[in-house]
This record gives structure tokens, sequence and C-alpha cells, in this order.
């Protein structure tokens, strides 16, 4: 199932009385936050996160960017939990320098460059490695690395998946928060819910961005 | 509200706004008793303070962090736990199904488990009284358990796109289902002492607060109802100590508010922190342990959701998430396990839909952004099942330290053959189901919900840490009131049982406090 949501939507919808104050304040900060050097990464572990995070949820060069990375470390730098963590896992901070340092030592043991130096296909067998527990590396062996993915997965997709941009493009409107929902049913939809187009239909079909004055 | 004076000795101290503790606020209140609610968390105003937004929501959840450990970590955070006036309550999705008679008699009927020290008729009346004070809405006739005395306060709640098919595949394979009862208003409710409640919007926000009083928290119904008998809530006031007078009495809880400590001097202290801090708190206090079962016989239901995508637009963010149930399953024929379990047709956001693919189906790159883009077309069922209490299960104090210098729990967790067994079950009946509502790409994510039990309630004090009274054996004057006393997981979500019990701690306490200020005299009090 393959299918395409306009583009603009929530960033229109932002700009109506159909959104709250309190969710229109979030969603427009998040939006809109430029992005953060480094706070707890040194710069080279920080740009090492940012080209890993960029295999794990890939974004084109020339769209907009959700800064994933300085997601992770704006909440390392604050200090921030979850609420949990394995107990198997050292303290969030300590496990994500180890494993940064994990995946170049991986990166040297299994291609002889460190992770950057190499082509997109060599990161992935990197990362896929590490992701089923079989990575070559001392690191590993202080540090479960099916459970480092994990943990790095699910947060990349939750600072990338809570960012409106992301949210238009999966069709998500439930941010308008105002009006009651009363077309709930299978196959019914509000006004204010985007129509899907199938992928593979003509690329002309595809509306274009609307207007979003609060970007520029 | 009205406020006393920490110098004041009150008649009780109650630790959690939870559905432990406000339903028992508000009766002590109510009886004329000198009441203080102490909340960790904010007191929060939903209408301006909650955004429909699951990353900012996560303010709600308690997220102190806690070591998960065994076989099977249990995910804390966004589940089993929350914080602010009104406790889980203020995330839980609303769920209130009836334990069913069976279920408080599992040793009984199975040989395995623990009994409940009292039967189905002692949580009765306590059920009816909740579920009309709350508004729950739900169908009548209810198909399933003893036939109920009065019907739910309002009729059931519109279903959604994922409760629709839910109802199509069980439809075929022959399994009845209904549409279930849910603490969230079909329509306006009003009552005395809270006022009026608008009804659901649909906006299927559950899990992440609801911002109009629909869905009964506790802090849009039992808490207001407090107040208005005279409790003082007290939030952001974290419990540190219980101190002891030289007769082994609690005479003073010691709290922490605006970084500063604070003492209440009290005749009494109910415990309703839930499953992990109640015992947490009582471990690093040393307290009411003569049994050595504090932190012991730790459970949390089987809860394994099957999702499934469908050509059919579904827009699972849309209505009550769980719309539609079926009993079916409870006692299922020929099982090979102990106990039984519900199924539940589940809606969801779309933050927590696709964290938790990427977690169970470790789905990156092109293929976890393509999965993603089919949100608007999947639906899930989940189970809703016992759990067994074993000797591997259970919560100690970790050497170490949380960001106040106290040690954080550290939680053992491995699903015994029974859970396994049970999981195996409805895997192969949810799969069935989605297969005959035509769903394509069908996955599993593994899970277990609603930490249950540390604290349990029983009438061997050697066994158990609390009577069926609620009442510590070891301090007269402590009471425990939540989801750790429950001597059996239960095959139901356990919010509606946890505030029933609350009621019936809160009038046998009542009553017996009745009773001895009778036999005393009046020159007495």
């Amino acid at each position: 199932m393959h299918v395409y949501y306009p583009e603009g939507t929530v960033r229109a919808l932002l700009a109506t009385d159909q959104v709250t104050e309190a969710t229109r304040q979030v969603l427009l900060e998040r939006l809109t936050a430029p992005p953060q050097s480094p706070k707890f990464f040194s710069a080279t572990e920080f740009v090492l996160l940012q080209t890993i995070c960029n295999r794990l949820i890939p974004q084109e060069p020339g769209d907009a960017q959700i800064d994933i990375a300085g997601g992770i470390d704006k909440r390392l730098s604050q200090n921030e939990s979850d609420g949990w963590r394995y107990d198997v896992m050292p303290p969030d901070g300590d496990t994500y320098k180890l494993g940064l340092t994990g995946v170049d030592e991986t990166a040297q043991l299994l291609f002889k460059q460190p992770f950057q130096q190499l082509s997109d296909d060599q990161q992935d067998e990197v990362l896929m490695n590490i992701q089923r527990a079989v990575a070559p590396g001392q690191t590993w062996e202080h540090l479960p690395a099916g459970r480092f993915f994990e943990e790095l997965l699910v947060e990349a997709t939750h600072i990338y998946y809570s960012h409106p941009l992301a949210q238009e493009v999966i069709g998500y409107v439930g941010m308008a928060d105002v009006p009651t929902w009363q077309r709930i049913g299978l196959n019914e939809l509000e006004g204010r819910e985007p129509q899907s187009t199938e992928a593979g239909g003509s690329e002309l079909g595809k509306p274009s961005l609307l207007h979003a004055p609060w970007l520029l | 509200m009205r406020h006393y004076s920490t110098s004041e000795t009150i008649d009780t101290v109650v630790i959690g706004t939870g559905a432990g503790g406000a339903p028992l606020l508000a009766r002590l209140a109510a009886a004329g008793l000198k009441v203080v609610a102490l909340e960790a968390g904010k007191h929060w105003n939903p209408a301006t303070d909650f955004a429909t937004d699951e990353k900012s929501q996560e303010k709600l959840f308690w997220n102190d962090e806690r070591l998960s450990a065994g076989n099977d970590p249990l995910p804390f955070g966004s589940n089993n736990s929350g914080t602010g006036v009104g406790g889980s309550t203020l995330h839980y999705t609303a769920y209130t199904p009836r334990a069913q008679p069976d279920d408080l008699r599992l040793r009984t009927d199975f040989g395995v488990g623990e009994d409940w020290p009292f039967g189905f008729d002692q949580l009765e009346p306590y059920y009816d009284e909740v579920e009309q004070f709350l508004g729950v809405s739900g169908p009548a006739p209810y198909p399933w358990g003893p036939t109920r005395k009065r019907a739910y306060a309002l009729g059931p709640l519109p279903i959604n796109g994922a409760g629709q098919l839910m109802e199509r595949g069980c439809k075929k394979l022959g399994i009845k289902t209904s549409a279930a009862a849910n603490a969230a208003l079909s329509a306006g409710y009003y009552q005395e002492g809270v006022g009026h409640r608008p009804a659901c919007a649909n906006r299927g926000f559950c899990q992440a607060g609801c911002t109009i009083g629909a869905k009964a928290s506790m802090d849009v119904t039992y808490i207001p109802l407090a107040v208005h008998h005279g409790a003082e809530i007290r939030p952001e006031s974290f419990v540190t100590q219980l101190v002891q007078d030289a007769a082994g009495r609690i005479r003073e809880v010691i709290y922490i508010r605006n970084g500063q400590e604070e003492r209440q001097r009290c005749r009494f202290v109910f415990l309703c922190a839930g499953t992990i801090e109640t015992a947490r708190l009582l471990l690093l206090n040393d307290l009411a342990n003569s049994s050595g079962q504090i932190g012991r016989n730790l459970m949390a239901h089987t809860g394994l959701q099957i999702w499934g995508e469908f050509d059919d637009d579904v827009r699972p963010y849309k209505g009550i998430p769980g719309a539609l149930i079926s009993e079916d399953t409870h006692r299922p024929e020929k099982a090979d396990f102990a106990g039984g379990y519900l199924l539940q047709s589940i809606g969801v956001m779309p933050l927590t839909y696709i964290s938790q693919m990427a977690r169970a189906r470790g789905l990156w790159g092109q293929e976890l952004k393509r999965a993603a883009l089919a949100y608007n077309h999947v639906a899930g069922i989940n189970i809703l099942g016992d759990c067994l209490p074993y000797k591997h299960n259970y919560l100690e104090l970790a050497d170490e330290k949380d960001v106040r210098g106290l040690p954080k729990p550290r939680i053992y967790f491995s699903n015994g053959d029974n859970e396994k067994r049970m999981t195996d079950h409805a895997d192969k009946i949810m799969r069935a189901i989605w297969d005959a509502a035509g769903a394509k790409n069908v996955w599993a994510f593994p899970r277990n919900a609603h930490v249950i039990g540390t604290c349990r309630m029983g009438n061997d004090p050697t066994k158990a840490v609390v009577n069926a009274e609620g009442q510590s054996f070891d301090i007269p004057n402590l009471f425990i009131s939540d989801n750790s006393t429950f001597p059996s997981a239960l095959s139901v979500n356990p919010a509606l049982t946890i505030m029933a019990l609350s009621l019936r701690t809160a009038d046998r306490f009542l009553m017996s406090e009745r009773v001895k200020k009778r036999k005393s005299g009046p020159q007495h009090e």
C-alpha cells in the first residue's frame, strides 16, 4: 500500500482555529527550532551520530531536515529519562558514547575504515551486524549490541515522527483538536482529513506545498 | 480548597492520587475526616496544559528511571506508571471491564496462583457505585459475567474503524463481540460535588491525556469530590519517609516540596502510590515487611498486540481506542493454561504505533518509512490476560541512585509457561480474526502491561503484607490501596477494580473506627 498525502496539511492546520493554543505552541516550536550545536556529544561523536541516524531514517538532502541527533543530544544534556532502561545497559549517556565507539570499531574491523568513510551499503551492513548482535568488536563485549541498536532506533524514530513534517507525510491530522470527530467509522473522513493518492499515479497529481508564512 | 497546617495532627495522609488513592480520599473526607493527599506530580489544568501531541504529554509519565531486568524486561514511563494529580488515570485508556467472580479464585479453580481473601459479592456494589459515579459508557445487556443489577450509566461510545474491523473478523469466526465499557462519557454527565462533564470528542488521545474531562480520570471525578468534602490536595510533594512512634505506629510523613523537607503529623496513612512506588517507599524505610513479601509476587498482564494493515481507511487516531471487546476467551475450552484473557480492539496514536513497530519489527531505512506510511490503514487487537506470581518476578532496590539520591527500583520480569501458553493461544486467535477481516502485513508486538503485586493482600501474615481490609499486618495505622495488593492479576484491566477496592478499603476502615469509638465510649475523642 504505497500512498502519498498532500504536502502542507499540518502546517496549514496550525494556522487555523482548529488547533488549540497548547497544541499549536508545541508543534510550531518543534517546526521552527533551529539546529543546536551539541552539548552532550563531542563534535566528532555528533557527526557520527548524524550519519547513523541518516541511515536509520534517511532524509533527502533537498528536504527540510528533522534534527534527530540534536534531539538525542538535547535529552542527554538535560539528563532526561523515559522512565526506564534495560538493566543490562549502562546509563543512557554512557550507552550512547560506548555505542558510537563500537560502530566505528566494527566499521574498522569489517572494512578497515571509519564508519563515515564507508559507502551507504557498507554503513548499512555495519548497522545490520550490530542490530543482529553479531558485530565484531570488543565494545560489544561490554554493551549488548542488539539492545543498543534497538534503543537508538526507537529514540530516532520517536524524535522523527513527533515532527509535524513527518506527521504530514503519513497523513496524520489528529492535532486538529478544537472540533470534535464525528466521522470515525471505516472510510469516513472529516473535511480536515487529507485524502491519499495511490503511488504509481501521476506525480503531477501531488499537490504543491501550501503557503506557510512562519517558515519564511 | 481547605488547607491544613503541617503542625496540626490530621486524621489521614493519603500518598498518591490515582485510582487507588482518589476514591478513598473522597470517601474519608465525606465522612468528616481531616485528610491531606500528597502527590508527587503536578496538578494540571488539562484545558490549557495538555497538547494533542504525544511527545509533550510525556510529562504525565513517571519518568524517574527504573531498571528493567529478567527475560521480558517491563517498559515503564508510558507503560505502567503515572504522575500528577490523578496518577496514571491521566493517561489510562479508560477501559473498565469488571473482573468476573472466578478471577478471584484462581487457586481454587486451577490449583495455581492465589485466591482473593473475599469474593465477588464484596466488590460488586462498589463496581456499581464507581461505574455510576464516573459515568461509564457501556452496552446493555453486557454479554459476559454475572447479570448486572443496573445498566451502565450511559450507552456505549461509537465504534471506530479498528472496532468495526475486529467485529468483521470475529463475526466470520463465530466469536461474540460487544461494545466495550469505557470510563469516558457518551453524553454530558452531571454529578453532585463534581459538576458537569461533556461528552467524548472522539479525539482518540486517552493515553496522552483528555483535555475536556470527558474521560473519567481521577482529577475530574474523585479529586473534585474529595475537595468538595474538605480534603486538601498537596501536589509536587514527594514522600520520602514514614516516621514511627515508640509503639511502632506511623505518626508523621516526611516529603519534599519545592526542594524543602516538610512533615505532616497524622493518625493514619493510606499508601496508594502504585505497585512500584508503594513497595519502593516501604523498602526504603524498611517498614511493614515482617513477611519478607514486599516486592514479591510481581505480576504483569499478558498484553500481546496483533497489528494489521487494511485496504479500508481506518485513521486509527479517532474514537475511543478500546471500542470493542470479547470475553469469549475468559475461560477458553481445552485451554492448556490457567485463567484466561479478554480481546480488545485498539486504535493508536501515531508516535506510539511507529515507535513500537520500530522496536518490535526492527524496521529501519526506507522499509520503516514505508511501514509508517501505512499508519492510516492500521488496526490492532490486543489481549489482556492473567499472570501468575513467580519467585523469579520481583522488585528490589538497586545500588544505583536516582536524581533524588534514592536507590532506583530494579524490576525482574520473565513470563512463565502459563503466560507463554496463553499468549500462543491468543496469537493464533487474533491472527485468525485479522485474516478473516482482510488484514495484510500482520505483525505482533509482544508486551506485558499493568504491573501488579509487590504488597500482597491475604489472610496469612507470613505470606501477605496487608490483610483483606488493606491494613498492614505490622503497622496498624498503615493501609495500602492500589494494584500492589492484588493477590492475582485478574483477566481484565485493573483500574475499575482498584477504584472499587479503594472504596471498600475506606468503608471497612470507617466501620472499624466507628466500632472502636463506640467500644471506647464517648469520653474518648
